[in-house]
């Protein structure tokens, strides 16, 4: 029954191989349900949060996955608003991790919020001024879009694509797919936003606020620059990942290529913004609240300047100057190092943005408070990890993800 | 399947899920465990609050018959509607889990914590039959009674009962009364209680007296504190530690510890050198100020000679380790205060103290015409509505009360002493005098509060019978045979016959609040029942129905009046101005009376531990959130209590940063306290504000009784100190314990 | 017109803390858990778990034996004013579950709202804003003393000081009762103020000139907790010492120097 799920012309791995992975992701998952559940009905007191660490480990997760989920809504972009045709060969597996990435980010809120079953309240006593509505809505709009953007792969499975009505369905759905791409596009570049808002709106939290242009904080357009640029390199991490672990090309190099060259210069002019506003805020918006930029830095043994170097200059700068030239993204190894540290930095910015702006002390007699998450935050955290390799796994095995697979591993019958 | 998918359709887009949604988050919001107080009819009633002897109004707020909160009575003499957190707390001692539900029976070994309920005529019929041995057995003596106040209807009761029962031994828990009665009894002549017009004051010099920490009445004392910072008056505070005390004072002078009366002999000595004393005062009204030729023709020095002979400031600096200008400084600025006023015992007034410290201290204060004046200190006459008829007793009871009093006050060697309860323990244990074969215990919990905690519970344990009215499950209970819960103050009617350090005599009233919660019964009550059962002239004693009829008979025309205004004012001893005559065979202020010779000085009363192996002392510090007296703090008190005092189950120590870094104590380690007295696993707290050298404990925390919130939670500072006996008066006057800290 | 009359009647309800008078000693921390049923645990040690709406905090002046220097500071809620209303915490609420009340200046909260996301706690520079980790429970008995007019919070959501706002509806119905609409200064007062044993807080309507803290907030030892941050706290503080007004704020090291 297996073969006949199997998408045509393409080899696959034995089912026992198949179960036996999923059955040791599956056994991650489990634990992160475990733990899961034992934060619904115990409460939050199971992890390591406290009255200083309301936003943590789960926060940033959100953060994180949202932005490396990014590439899905920039190369949807590219695909169909701007008509970069070649990336019409890495948009499934890009909307798939984005995919996961947003439902992980939905399920990790469900977890983190004090009261779940009063979660929609965001929306029917929705505050127009809170960030975190417009994140809400936003997010919730485009994982709608991000499904129906998954869809139309999910119907191109062999035996679904059996029944007529799917069939016409999953066909007429790619010919309005660049109504969604827009609509998509649209989404993220807020909600994205927002998210940097959501840090950039707190004016008694010098670390986290920024000035900007009318109500949105320069991090409003960091957090999305960054998105765009960082999300494609996550889509080519994972991509190169799953070429190593299947041991087949899935993409060809000019796409991927394409792609990063794209990412490159995306990063490079974010990377630019990013050092300019580090600047201002350390010379301009930190003193103007009674803090040296080095207050937010010198005062314990985690939150050092290393940190900064490492998100601006290693994580930053490095991957761009890799990226935007030729021989560096031709060589495999300088790319994948290149995409990697992009992802990191990404995540490594919004940690920052999360965490370290709670650990700084605001009040002068106040100290900074550290922070190690819990074993239940791990492992819910973990969670969505295990469940995007199953989904990716299950996804790769029976769906047509890579259209190029078949031309670039022919089956020798 | 298409079944399946348009059922699924059809539900989503049906109320359904929508109904579901808002009924489960109306569920979050009603979640039946979450309680749900109920409204009911408010009222507010005034009554009096004993859980310390401050004597403060407090104004009851209570729905139907539940306290909900317990506010302070403005416009009372004492606290004008202010209250101390542990008073705010009350309604958690009320309905607290270490409430005792009834009387109880112990079953099992002593202190396993097995009780089996009995009633509470087979309870007093119990005590009847073991105390009713001892008299058949011609020894009552052996039978004692602690109580942690000898004034009021109460402990008249019990006091009452231990004289015609035949016993000497009742006993009053210690504290600075006992040198300050004594103070006033020497100097005076009054048998008094000390009364400090701190309402008036300009200028007041605290010998390490915690005077917002709970020493004298604590919210009155709170409320002068912000009086002064309202008009200008001045506040020294002289202590080896930056208290709260001295952080709030004008002035901090960080002395070596136990060295005080050498700087108020200092003061001394720069206010008669220069002729800043009240003239008039000493000239008219004071005997020993000078020199006198005494009946064997011998000279005696007097006050002023003794000063001027021994404490110079340069002495004074080199004994207290305060600059000798600071010393001149401090005695013109109080000297020239218009209404100074000098107060000592350490800290909360626990330990008594030495009797010459506090005399120099009163010394002082009447080489500025301090005493009986506005602003300055005051002889308080003791209560004197108790007029009982002189009960008869029978010969058993003669020949009890011709015996020595176990813990040796008022004998040959410490005749001026009322009360030497610190030393009780020590004295059963050597197996000096005679065995006490019953004891009483009411009204404080000696296990926990007395010194030498560990020697104080081998005591106990070698008392066969002992008998608890505590209220609460607490240390000494859990060592009791039998235990007859009293009412709390909420749920009882009792006189409260004074308000500590308060300036002029004030009767309160005490009065039920709501029913008792459980079974319990009122001690006073207890005591006539007892004392019924025991038969014959003990029973005659006690003629009373009830102790609500004696109480009532007791107050006469002032019962109804206290049950409308809850406190009644007196006026003190006279106009103001020291006009009164002083009660001494002189009818003068006494620098030395004559009588005993006991003189104001300083007689340095080392800590106890040899240096070599102790080479720290370690002192203790009250803090107002944490309760040290017989009523355990409250779960808000250990709430408010800060983690540089409590983490988890660990006592912080204080201890210099200097002195820490001397013996490898990093900030937050665990260490193990070790003093000639016992050992404690503390964490170390490095603060600036404690004198090098010296390590300071909070008291009021190491409970082994009580409940998980209060119990269980760091050390109890009395298990690592024991008395040290002052020469003179033979009071307890330790002030710390040589310690050792040693890394773990 | 109406519209008119209406703001000018609008309050400003605020505090005048006095830290030379204030003794550390937690009255107010312990009334206000009275007054305001705040659950407790059994070990309440971890202040970064701890409920309570009232926090005093031991501020040190830093320097060694014997110029040390401690003073307490009690904190509640600021009820900042922000913008316009927008302070820190109520303009990032997603769900409205606190507002600013333009009519008394009170932040309120309503509990039942709260979903529990946390971000006013992150808004906040005070860390006014306490999460209730656990179910609220007590022991056996003692649910008996808790209070009315106060509904008990549920596990899962934010709470803090709300300048005792039910002693201001239940002062208000008594007013109308009485046909006023106007309260009178000591109609209206707060726990923790009516329960200091040191009478170092002052409570009243800072734009009334005949309440006590319209003149105390002028006072030359009058200082807010950061102020630079443009939150406008409704809470004053009042110190004679400098050291203890500079602990107020940040300053940049240059400013320090100045003072
Ligand atoms: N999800 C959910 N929603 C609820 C509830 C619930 O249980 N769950 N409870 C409902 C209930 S019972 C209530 S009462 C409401 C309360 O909710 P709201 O009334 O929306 O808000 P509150 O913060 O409770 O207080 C009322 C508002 O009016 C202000 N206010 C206070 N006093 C006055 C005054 O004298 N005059 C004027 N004009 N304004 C004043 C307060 O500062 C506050 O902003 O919430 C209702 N909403
Ligand atoms: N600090 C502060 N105090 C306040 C307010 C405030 O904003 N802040 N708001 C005030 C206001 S507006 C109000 S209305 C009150 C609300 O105070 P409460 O009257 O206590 O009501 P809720 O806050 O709605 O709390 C809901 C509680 O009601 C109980 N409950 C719900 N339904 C039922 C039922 O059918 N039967 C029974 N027996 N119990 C039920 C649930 O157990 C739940 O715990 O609080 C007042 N007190
Ligand atoms: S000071 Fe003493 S009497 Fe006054 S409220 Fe506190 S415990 Fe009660
Ligand atoms: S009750 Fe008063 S004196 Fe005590 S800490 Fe609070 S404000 Fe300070
Ligand atoms: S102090 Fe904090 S909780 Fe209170 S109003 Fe200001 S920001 Fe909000
Ligand atoms: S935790 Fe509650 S009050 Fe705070 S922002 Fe979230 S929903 Fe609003
Ligand atoms: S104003 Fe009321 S709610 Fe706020 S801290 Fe004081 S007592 Fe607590
Ligand atoms: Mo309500």
């Amino acid at each position: 029954m297996n073969s006949g799920l199997i998408p045509e012309g393409v080899k696959r791995c034995p089912t026992w191989k198949f179960a036996l992975g999923v059955a040791i992701a599956g056994a991650v998952l489990l634990w992160g349900v475990y733990a899961m559940l034992l934060c619904w009905f115990k409460g939050l007191n199971q992890t390591n949060m406290n009255n200083a660490y309301g936003f943590a480990l789960w926060i940033w997760a959100d953060l994180a996955v949202i932005a490396l989920g990014g590439g899905a809504f920039f190369t949807g972009f590219l695909r169909y608003i701007v008509g970069k045709d070649e990336l019409k060969h890495i948009i499934n597996y890009a909307v798939l991790i984005g995919f996961i990435c947003y439902s992980s980010a939905l399920l990790i809120l469900a977890i983190d919020v004090g009261q779940p079953l009063r979660s929609w309240f965001i929306f029917w006593h929705a505050n127009v001024h809170s960030m975190l509505t417009e994140v809400a809505f936003c997010l919730s709009c485009y994982f709608g879009v991000l499904t129906i953007e998954y869809l139309p792969l999910v119907l191109e499975n062999r035996k679904i694509d059996q029944v007529p009505f799917f069939h016409h369905l999953g066909h007429n759905m790619h010919h309005i797919m660049a109504v969604f791409a827009a609509t998509g596009a649209f989404l993220s570049f807020f909600h994205q936003g927002s998210l940097g808002g959501v840090s950039g709106v707190l004016f008694a939290r010098p670390f986290g606020f920024r000035e900007g242009v009318l109500i949105w904080p320069w991090t409003f357009f960091l957090f999305t620059w960054s998105a765009a640029a960082c999300g494609p390199c996550f889509t080519i991490s994972i991509t190169k990942l799953t070429e190593k672990v299947t041991g087949k090309k899935l993409v060809k190099d000019n796409v991927v290529e394409l792609l990063a060259k794209i990412s490159g210069w995306m990063l490079t002019g974010y990377i630019i913004a990013k050092i300019a506003d580090t600047i201002y805020w350390a010379a301009v918006t930190a003193p103007s609240k009674g803090f040296r930029m080095m207050d937010f830095y010198s005062h314990n043994s985690f939150y050092g300047l290393w940190i900064l170097i490492l998100e601006v200059g290693i994580c930053g700068v490095l991957p761009a100057a890799i990226l935007i030239t030729d021989r560096g993204r031709r060589n495999q190894k300088t790319l994948v190092t290149a995409v990697v540290l992009a992802s990191l930095g990404v995540c490594l910015n919004r940690w920052v943005m999360v965490l370290q702006m709670l650990a700084v002390p605001v009040l002068p007699f106040e100290n900074w408070v550290l922070y190690i998450p819990s074993w239940q935050e791990v492992a819910t955290t973990v969670l969505p990890v295990a469940y995007g390799v199953i989904l990716i796994m299950v996804s790769y095995r029976y769906l047509p993800v890579f259209p190029q697979e078949p031309e670039l591993n022919p089956v020798k019958s | 399947m298409a079944f399946g998918i348009g059922g699924a359709v059809g539900t989503a887009l049906s109320p359904l899920p929508w109904k579901l949604t808002d009924d489960l988050s109306i569920w979050t919001q009603n979640w039946p465990w979450t309680p749900v107080p109920p409204h009911g009819e408010v009222t507010q009633v005034d009554s009096v609050c004993t859980l310390c002897p401050g004597g403060c109004g407090i104004s009851v707020r209570k729905v139907e018959d539940r306290v909900v909160k317990i506010e302070g009575m403005p416009g009372h003499p004492v606290n004008d509607g202010g209250i101390c957190l542990l008073g705010a707390s009350g309604a958690q001692l009320l309905y607290g889990p270490s409430r005792i539900e009834g009387p109880l029976k112990r079953v099992g070994r002593r202190g396993d914590g097995r009780w089996q309920p009995v009633s509470w005529k087979a309870a007093v019929a119990e005590v009847a039959g073991k105390l009713g041995v001892l008299r058949s057995g011609g020894e009552p003596h052996t039978l004692g009674c602690l109580l942690r106040s000898d004034r009021g209807t109460v402990p008249g009761l019990f006091s009452r009962l231990l004289t015609v029962f035949g016993s000497p031994n009742l006993m009053r828990m210690p504290s600075i009364q006992d040198t300050y009665e004594l103070t006033l009894y020497q100097m005076q002549g009054a048998l008094a209680l000390p009364g400090f017009d701190v309402d008036n004051t300009d200028f007041l010099l605290s010998f390490g007296s915690g005077y917002i920490q709970g020493w004298g009445s604590p919210v009155h004392m709170f409320r002068a504190h912000s009086r002064w910072r309202n008009r200008g008056g001045r506040v020294v505070q002289v202590e080896p530690r930056l208290s709260i005390s001295a952080a709030k004072a004008d002035d901090w002078l960080a002395i070596k510890p136990g060295t005080e009366a050498a700087l108020a002999m200092g003061l001394s000595h720069v206010i008669i050198t220069e002729s800043l004393y009240d003239r008039d005062f000493i000239e008219n009204r004071c005997r020993g100020f000078e020199s006198w030729v005494d009946a064997e023709g011998r000279i005696q020095p007097g006050f002023k000679q003794r000063v001027l002979n021994t404490y110079t400031p340069a002495k004074v600096s080199e004994i207290t380790g305060i600059a000798a200008a600071d010393v001149v400084r401090l005695a013109r600025d109080f000297a020239k205060a218009a209404r100074p006023l000098a107060i000592c015992g350490r800290g909360r007034g626990r330990v008594p103290g030495d009797l010459g410290a506090f005399m120099a201290v009163h010394a002082l204060n009447a080489l500025c015409g301090s005493i009986q004046r506005a602003g300055g200190v005051w002889a308080v006459p003791e209560p004197d509505y108790i007029n009982w008829f002189q009960p008869e007793m029978d010969k058993v009871a003669a020949t009890g009360m011709q015996q020595s009093r176990l813990d040796g006050a008022g004998g040959p060697q410490y005749p001026l002493a009322r009360y030497l309860t610190s030393y009780l323990a020590e004295i059963i244990n050597a197996g000096k005098g005679y065995p006490l074969k019953a004891l009483l215990v009411a009204g404080d919990n000696p296990a926990y509060t007395l010194p030498a905690g560990g020697n104080v519970r081998k005591a106990l344990d070698s008392i066969p019978f002992i008998v608890s009215f505590s209220s609460f499950m607490d240390e000494t209970t859990r060592m009791a045979d039998l235990v007859l819960p009293n009412h709390i103050y909420l749920e009882r009617l009792e006189d409260v016959p004074l308000a500590q350090g308060f300036s002029r005599p004030l009767v309160q009233l005490c009065k039920p609040v709501t029913a008792p919660q459980f079974n319990t019964r009122h001690s006073g009550d207890v005591v006539i029942d007892i004392a019924r059962a025991l038969g014959g002239s003990v029973a005659t004693a006690f003629p009373w129905k009830s102790y609500a009829d004696c109480l009532k008979e007791t107050l006469g025309g002032n019962f109804q009046k206290l049950m409308r205004q809850v406190y009644m004012v007196g006026r003190g001893t006279g106009a103001p101005g020291h006009n009164a005559a002083f009660e001494t065979a002189s009818g003068k202020f006494e620098f030395t009376n004559p009588e005993f010779k006991i003189r104001p000085d300083y007689e340095p009363i080392e800590a106890e531990g040899d240096a070599a192996s102790f080479p720290l002392v370690l002192v203790p510090y009250d803090s107002m959130r944490l309760a040290s007296g017989f009523v355990a703090d409250s779960p808000f008190m250990v709430k408010a209590v800060d983690d540089t005092v409590l983490k988890g189950r660990d006592i912080l120590v204080e201890i210099n940063p200097q002195t820490a870094r001397k013996y490898g104590l990093a900030d937050g380690a665990i260490a193990l306290l070790r003093t000639p007295r016992g050992k404690a696993r503390v964490k170390i707290y490095h603060f600036e504000g404690l004198m090098p050298g010296l390590v300071a404990m909070p008291t009021g925390l190491g409970h082994s009784a009580y409940d998980e919130y209060i119990g269980g939670k760091g050390v109890n500072f009395n298990r690592l100190i024991g008395p040290v006996q002052d020469p003179v008066s033979g009071l307890d006057a330790a002030w710390g314990i040589r310690a050792k800290l040693t890394r773990v | 017109m109406e519209a008119v009359n209406r703001r000018n009647r609008a309050k400003k309800y605020g505090m005048v803390i006095d830290l030379d008078k204030c003794t550390g000693c937690g009255s107010c921390t312990v009334a206000c858990m009275a007054e305001n049923n705040i659950p407790f645990r059994k070990d309440e040690s971890d202040k970064l778990l701890s409920i309570a709406w009232l926090h005093v905090y031991k501020l040190t002046n830093g320097k060694p034996f014997p110029h040390t220097d401690v003073c307490y500071l009690p904190r509640p809620c600021m009820h900042c004013e922000g913008h316009h209303g927008h302070s820190p915490c109520v303009s990032v609420c997603p769900a409205t579950a606190t507002d600013y009340d333009e009519e008394t200046g009170i932040v309120s909260q309503i509990y039942t709202r709260c979903f529990g996301c946390r971000y006013c706690m992150a808004a906040c520079p005070y860390h006014v804003r306490l999460f209730n980790w656990w179910d609220p429970v007590w022991p056996d008995g003692m649910e008996k003393m808790l209070n009315p007019d106060v509904s008990v919070r549920m596990r899962g959501v934010v709470e803090k000081c709300s300048f005792c706002y039910h002693r201001h509806q239940r002062a208000m119905e008594k007013a109308y009762l009485e046909g006023r609409r106007e309260l009178e200064e000591h109609e209206y007062q707060t726990a923790c103020t009516q329960a200091c044993p040191a009478g170092a807080i002052t409570f009243g309507d800072l734009n009334n000139p005949k309440h006590a803290v319209y003149r105390l907030k002028k006072s030359p030892r009058a200082f807010r907790l950061l102020e630079r941050l443009g939150t406008r706290p409704k809470v004053y503080y009042l110190s004679s010492r400098e050291w203890v007004r500079q602990a107020g704020d940040n300053h940049l090291q240059q400013e320090k120097q100045k003072i």
